[in-house]
């Protein structure tokens, strides 16, 4: 599902965010990848929605090269990619349906069919009742669960989510976990960037730890040493 | 409803919703498409008026043609409206010339008391309203094949002045409106872009879920056309109104019959060209500001 070999990013005048990572992870995974701020989690996830390139290295998502996509097929690509953020990344003045109808409306749906996944999609995270409300009238937990939704509705085979429990208070935080899971039961591949240790010890999974942009660890446990 | 059908009405409805959303944003650009128009049409109409000014003095151009004091004056007539099909032709006897010259001399007329008829030359007088220089020339030379024709006379100094003047106001009019309609158009520009700006979010989302940029272009583009047609229309009645009503109080204030009406001043190709200069204006100008966004995502 994702390869990366040898793969460094490095931003203009600072110190390489990826130094020389090799990795893979297979389809149907669920894999955390931790560090301390600034250890690469965000980049990593960035070069894999193809929001950025590598500097050098070889990156291969669905068996494709990203550096050999062209940016005109980028889109397409992007639609098999559910991702969700930390801050939401939520339209506001859009209701919680058209938040969630966008990936769907992007992929030319008709609109009996958007509105028919939406409401599947929105009943599947408990939030059916919420469908007309406005994200800022809804509590971080429930506005996480209305990305995750709008991450999930295109039915994609990889999901990214770049610290998704990062505003969260440990129910809501759990609440929205369960979601990812769900999705990695049903067959989504599921990264997941993390620097909160008790969801490392919670749920055991495949860890990949980065320090100062390198892959110190690749296994289930929790290092002791630093934060991951 | 065919996918064929329903997208370009997705894309309406979301430009419409846009709008709807930020009317604030919607009105100061259509509001400066409007200005831009309006500016620019008012300098057009400028230019109208005054090349219509210009075509009037030259409307009274007159083309004479002196002849030998013994010139068959009735075949100099026929040979001169020959020469010069479908334009009026007098033929003046030599005492008709002198009674003309008495007449516009007025009180001094006396002055012509004891001068023989033989002093003015019979002429036959080619009226040539709105005639161009090289026109004129290509006239005045026919003109001198007349019988008995001795000198022919199309104010050649006074004309060409007006030619100049006429090419002149032309190039430096054009130029003007070049720079007041560039001069609008980066305005108009600046303005749709702050649109495009407080809708960032939005662009980074729609890239997110795997929008391509048609998709996220295209209802902006839908919204400058929108913008740009109501502000163009808009001008186009405000200068429109504006001609119907002052043009008579101006004729008014002036005492004298402008030689231009509404029509004149504002003809129809103009009004629909600044219509359509709108309505592209905005669709050029949205595309400049999303583009720029969608290349710095």
């Amino acid at each position: 599902m994702i390869q990366l070999y040898h793969v460094t990013k490095q931003y203009a005048g600072e110190a390489p965010a990826l130094r020389d990572v090799t990795l893979r992870v297979e389809k149907g995974e669920f894999v955390f990848v931790t560090g301390p701020s600034g250890a690469g989690k965000s980049t990593l996830i960035r070069l894999i929605f193809c929001a950025e390139a590598a500097t050098s290295g070889q990156l291969l998502v669905f068996g494709r090269n990203l550096a050999k996509v062209r940016p005109s097929q980028v889109p397409y690509l992007r639609r098999a990619i559910g991702v969700v953020f930390q801050d939401f990344k939520l339209l506001p003045d859009r209701t919680v349906a058209e938040n969630v109808a966008f990936p769907l409306e992007v992929r030319g749906l008709f609109p009996k069919d958007v509105r028919r996944k939406v409401q599947g999609m929105l009943r599947s995270v408990g939030l059916e009742l919420k469908a007309g409300k406005f994200p800022l009238s809804l509590s971080g937990g429930e506005q996480q669960r209305v990305a995750v939704a709008r991450a999930l509705v295109g039915d994609p085979a990889l999901l990214l989510a770049d610290e998704p429990t990062g505003n969260l208070d440990p129910e809501r935080t759990l609440e929205v976990m369960e979601l990812l899971q769900a999705a990695n039961a049903r067959g989504t591949t599921v990264v997941v960037a993390t620097h909160d240790r008790q969801l490392l010890e919670r749920y055991k999974r495949r860890i990949l730890a980065l320090e100062r942009g390198q892959l110190v660890s690749d296994g289930a446990q929790v290092r002791q040493a630093g934060t991951a | 409803m065919t996918a064929l059908v329903q997208r370009p009405l997705y894309f309406c409805r979301r430009a419409l919703e846009a709008m709807a959303r930020g009317p604030r944003v919607a009105l100061v650009a259509t509001g400066t498409i409007f200005v831009a128009v309006l500016v620019t049409g008012l300098f057009a109409a400028a230019l109208q008026g005054a090349g219509a000014l210009l075509s009037n003095w030259a409307g009274e151009v007159q083309i004479s043609v002196y002849l030998d004091q013994d010139a068959d004056l009735a075949a100099a007539r026929a040979a001169a409206a020959a020469a010069a099909p479908g334009r009026t032709v007098e033929a003046v006897s030599a005492a008709e010339a002198l009674r003309r010259f008495r007449t516009a001399l007025g009180p001094q007329g006396a002055l012509l008391d004891g001068v023989g008829t033989e002093v003015l030359p019979p002429s036959v007088e080619v009226h040539a309203p709105g005639i161009h220089l090289p026109e004129a020339r290509a006239l005045a030379a026919r003109l001198m094949a007349v019988p008995g024709a001795r000198e022919v006379d199309f104010g050649n100094a006074w004309l060409e002045r007006l030619e100049r003047a006429l090419s002149r106001l032309r190039v430096v009019g054009l130029a003007l409106l070049g720079a007041v309609a560039a001069g609008a158009a980066v305005l108009v520009a600046n303005t749709l872009r702050l649109g495009v700006l407080a809708r960032r979010d939005e662009i980074e989302i729609m890239k997110l879920v795997g929008a391509t940029d048609a998709f996220v272009e295209t209802p902006f583009l839908i919204e400058g056309l929108l913008q740009g047609l109501f502000g163009g229309s808009l001008a186009v009645l405000v200068l429109t109104l504006a001609a119907e009503l002052g043009l008579p109080r101006l004729t008014s204030a002036l005492g004298v019959a402008l030689p231009f009406g509404r029509d004149e001043l504002l003809p129809a190709s103009l009004l629909a060209g600044l219509a359509l200069g709108g309505a592209a204006l905005g669709l050029a100008a949205s595309a400049l500001a999303v583009r720029r966004e969608l290349g710095r995502s």
